[in-house]
């Protein structure tokens, strides 16, 4: 397994270097939409190590597609010379009636299947690559219906899923959604997101995703149950902070990773996977 | 006031309430819809206040005097809520009962707001947003970042010659290079 940090822009940059000097990271994930003024030439030097990339607005599904077709060809201008291990984007709600929705909504994932389907094969012609779609951090019941879509999704249009696992986690603690609904997913992906989630200040039986804390018991037993399935060869898993970025925090939560990983790499000898 | 029940509630039903405080109410406290609204709402809380502190000062700590009486004037006036959020947020203010205590650097705050979120949050291939307030003097700049490991840059131009005064309230215009020696290409409006 190879772990990993997100990055998002500047200010991290110093952390980021020295997990990596450290040996805690392997690669770093770029949001890579962020950094599109910046000259390929400089993208590339980077930080010295290989990268993923993760896009985050370019709301693919509803935006129109002039202003795509010019993220793509800066975005596929990146790919070809990063080689990044990955290409992410997000499945989610952006606007509605035209108002930007600051914390994402999520699809119906019943309803809007069509449209999703065909705008995810449109996206990947463009950008000329299998993108791999990260599952939502679901509130509300819809969620239950997410494993089904993904798998839906991948049937029909070859995409992946990057596996967000303390994801997976909210949307259960929240509504329900057992993890083992996840079981052929994670099987057929090799890309992961894990972070800290918080408890709703309003009702602390809910979970908010906010990546601001450390990992969770109940994400760290969920790591620990299916580690085998997890680390398979080529896997990543990014670790994402995107606030309160404790230095120690972060270590140990990496560290903890780490020791998962390694350990099942050894187990997984004598473990087949079933 | 009607209370919706929460068996089978998703996202979708809730569109409508995630960005208007008033609406929160439809739902019990303890639902899963009220949290989700609540959730939603809090990030335009912080995108506002976080960034622009100055308006606490006005408002009072929890912010409420201010966000919720402009969240149902952007609900009624069909804003976006998009890189323009602080700009509107001034043109609320002027017309509201805060309008004689607005300090002309929680202005040009506003505008660098919108600047920093257009420069963040734009995927064009423009370098640079210019803004420019139909009663304000200076001129405030976004631009993205061009190196890796920095970010967004804002600045605020005094201009020996102004400017033509935009006609509405505020106006702007994107600049494809880093430079702004390709001259003034006339104000824009900003969008709603």
């Amino acid at each position: 397994m190879r772990i990993g940090f997100n990055y998002t822009l500047g200010d991290t940059a110093p952390l980021v270097r020295r997990l990596l000097d450290s040996g805690r990271i392997d690669y770093v994930e770029l949001l890579i939409d962020n950094f599109l003024s910046v000259p390929p030439e400089e993208m590339a030097q980077g930080f010295g190590a290989p990268v993923s990339f993760h896009i985050m607005f370019s709301k693919f599904i509803e935006n129109d597609d002039a202003a795509l077709d010019s993220m793509a060809i800066r975005l596929r201008r990146l790919i070809d010379l990063l080689k990044p291990l990955y290409v992410s984007d997000h499945i989610a709600r952006f606007n509605h009636e035209g108002r930007q929705l600051y914390h994402l909504a999520e699809i119906d994932y019943i309803t809007d299947y069509e449209q999703v389907r065909c705008r995810v094969d449109w996206w990947q012609q463009k950008l000329g690559c299998r993108l791999h779609l990260e599952n939502y951090p679901s509130i509300m019941d819809g969620g239950r219906d997410a494993p089904h879509f993904h798998e839906r999704l991948h049937r029909d249009t070859g995409a992946g899923v990057l596996f967000d696992v303390s994801n997976a986690v909210c949307a259960h603690l929240n509504c329900g959604l057992p993890l083992e609904a996840w079981e052929g997913i994670i099987e057929r992906s090799s890309h992961f997101h894990v972070a800290g989630y918080n408890l709703s200040i309003l009702a602390p039986h809910l979970v908010v995703d906010t990546h601001d804390r450390m990992l969770s018991e109940e994400t760290l037993g969920f790591l620990e149950r299916y580690r085998a399935r997890f680390n398979t060869a080529g896997s990543t898993m990014t670790y994402e902070r995107d606030d309160n970025f404790v230095e120690t925090e972060i270590e140990h939560d990496l560290d903890r990773l780490r020791d998962l990983f390694d350990r099942s790499s050894v187990e997984a000898f004598d473990a087949p996977r079933v | 006031m009607h209370r919706v029940s929460d068996s089978r509630v998703i996202d979708a039903d809730l569109l409508d309430s995630l960005t208007v405080p008033a609406r929160q109410g439809d739902y019990a406290r303890d639902s899963r819809a009220f949290v989700r609204i609540d959730t939603s709402l809090r990030v335009y809380w912080h995108t506002l206040f976080d960034i622009c502190p100055g308006l606490l000062e006005l408002s009072g700590p929890d912010g409420l005097a201010i966000f919720r009486p402009f969240m149902t004037w952007a609900d009624e006036q069909k804003l976006s809520l998009n890189w323009t959020y602080y700009l509107w947020v001034d043109v609320w203010l002027q017309q509201s009962a805060f309008r004689d205590q607005i300090e002309v650097e929680l202005r040009y705050a506003l505008m660098g707001a919108s600047a920093a979120r257009w420069a963040t949050g734009d995927r064009s291939e423009a370098q640079g947003i210019v803004l420019g307030a139909a009663d304000l003097p200076n001129l405030v700049c976004g631009w993205k970042t061009v190196t890796l490991e920095g970010g967004r840059e804002i600045e605020q131009i005094e201009l020996e010659a102004p400017l033509p005064t935009p006609d509405g309230s505020h106006g702007y215009f994107l600049v494809p290079s880093r430079s702004l020696d390709d001259g003034f290409p006339g104000w824009s409006p900003i969008p709603r």
